[in-house]
């Protein structure tokens, strides 16, 4: 599942690989608004923002098991969820690890990954974000 | 005021073969005779499409398939919003004869979609979510599982919304579906994102609905009884974080139709409501205040929502059964309380029915709809 090569499904979304994967937003420098995905401007009170980490864990909100046949090769069946970031006042919509399609229940904690899953627009491999249950302590 | 003065709409079917303006046109013709109205007394239209431009490369279809029913020289606007594209159409139509711009409008909804190329639905191919893996029916699915979560909103409840759907579509000679569906088959049919069933998402289908709305004076002149009192068009809030459980843009925008029409939910003989999907209608009876937040899937499973109930929630089959023609869904709901209020409705007439609401939604951004419609009208 090494991402070296591969390009990510999208630009801005996230940095780093494996287990060192973060999310990126946006805050507004006037509100202090946070925003994911990252936006140049505050949609509130058009002033620039500066991009943000938004670190890599958070609590799972809803999730669903997709059981028909999937976009951009994703495998069948796979997961998606709604995840509240555990640091950031935020709720994510976000790809749910396909090792644990079955395994997901709401307020589970949850770690964020990243790794070969599926292709883009181009039909290219790419790499994406997800979330997978907490190692517990 | 703004009078409806004549409907019409075509069966909506899977099978048809045929195209864009074959079906429009024959709804615009059905709508202009039920009215008694020559062509030339058409101020202008507003015509609602969604998929053409995607599907076919079809664009500014409006006019030409009005040229087939001698609409020419006239204001024409074509209209793409997603579900509410037909109920955006009536929204510009009401504003401008409410206006006095126009005396009478044609408000036409008409979508082709049963292709194969069509695929599952999204909300945009480029959007973030959309390539996370974010399908309509996905977007539903959350919100079933935080409504079960929250509520204890059951599987039998939603698919209680399924069985009645389908005794309502036995009763509409244009609806998709006209089969009896239990709820024990709703729940055995394939998983299509969990907890929701293939019969619990809603059938595409091709179809056309069409609507001539006019002035007071007009509607004397035509004898024409039913009034829209009020439509209310709204896009999304997007608020961070999004609650899946209760939908403020659909509460607001019902409270924004009913202070504009003077009444509330207590007066309401009827609802067609944008039953997507089987939790779909029951979030929505809640934001229509049919019932109390929560309550949405016992009240589906008390038969309240069923004709002969306290109050019937889409009679007509509603897009679970009726079918799901996406431009022509939000026309369609209004010429079906339209024929309620006449008393036209046949089979499935809701008795004395004086007052009724049609809700639709479209579109799908951060965890709220970009787009969502309430009317209400009366005689």
């Amino acid at each position: 599942m090494s991402g070296d090569t591969l390009p990510p499904f999208a630009e801005g979304i996230f940095t780093g690989d494996g287990a060192l994967t973060k999310l990126v937003g946006s805050r507004c420098a006037l509100c202090g608004a946070q925003h994911f995905p990252a936006r140049t401007h505050c949609p509130d009170d058009m002033t620039e923002t500066e991009t943000v980490s938004l670190g890599s864990s958070g609590t799972l909100y809803s999730a669903t098991v997709i059981r028909t046949k999937p976009p951009f090769g994703l495998p069948a069946p796979y997961a998606v969820g709604y995840v509240d970031l555990d640091a950031h006042p935020l709720r994510i919509f976000m790809l749910l690890d396909p090792a644990h399609t079955e395994d997901f229940r709401i307020g589970m904690p949850l770690d964020l990954r990243s790794g070969l899953l599926g292709v883009g627009l181009g039909g290219e491999p790419c790499i994406r974000p997800y979330f997978t249950p907490a190692l517990k302590d | 005021m703004v009078a409806i003065l004549g409907v019409g709409t075509t069966r909506f079917t899977q099978k048809l073969e045929r195209t864009i303006v074959s079906l429009g046109v024959e709804a615009a013709r059905g709508a202009l005779s039920d009215a008694g109205l020559a062509p030339a007394r058409i101020d202008g239209a507003f015509v609602a499409n969604a998929l053409g431009g995607m599907l076919f490369g079809d664009t500014t279809i409006g006019q030409t398939l009005l040229r087939d029913v001698g609409l020419r020289r006239l204001p024409v606007v074509n209209v793409e919003n997603a579900c509410t594209s037909g109920s955006s159409a009536l929204w510009l139509a009401w504003n401008a004869v409410h206006a006095g711009q126009m005396e009478a409008a044609l408000v036409l909804g008409v979508e082709r979609m049963c292709v194969p190329s069509l695929g599952l639905i999204n909300s945009g191919r480029t959007e973030i979510d959309t390539l996370l893996g974010l399908v309509t029916p996905a977007s539903f699915a959350l919100r079933a599982q935080r409504h079960m979560h929250e509520f204890g909103t059951t599987r039998e409840q939603m698919a209680a919304v399924v069985e009645k759907s389908r005794r309502h579509g036995a009763l509409n000679p244009n609806a998709l579906f006209q089969r009896a569906e239990t709820v024990a088959d709703v729940l055995a049919g394939p998983a299509v994102a969990d907890p929701l069933t293939r019969s619990e998402c809603c059938p595409i289908a091709d179809g056309a609905s069409a609507i001539v709305i006019g002035s007071d004076r007009l509607a004397r002149e035509l004898g024409a009884g039913v009034r829209i009192d009020s439509v209310v068009l709204a896009s999304g809030g997007y608020e961070n974080p999004a609650d899946l459980a209760r939908w403020d843009t659909d509460s607001e925008t019902a409270a924004a139709a009913y202070a504009r029409a003077g009444i509330g939910p207590d007066d309401l003989d009827l609802v067609e409501c944008h039953d997507a999907f089987s939790i779909a209608e029951i979030l929505h009876c809640e934001a229509l205040g049919l019932c109390a937040p929560g309550e949405g899937g016992p009240l589906a499973a008390s038969g309240a929502t069923a004709l002969g109930g306290r109050i019937p929630v889409n009679v007509s089959g509603g897009l679970l059964s009726r079918g799901h023609p996406v431009a022509a869904t939000g026309v369609a709901q209004i010429a079906e309380i339209a024929a309620h209020l006449r008393g036209t409705a046949g089979a499935r007439q809701v008795e004395g029915a004086k007052v009724g609401l049609a809700q639709c939604m479209g579109g799908d951004l951060a965890g709220d709809t970009k787009s969502c419609t309430v009317a209400i009208l009366s005689r």
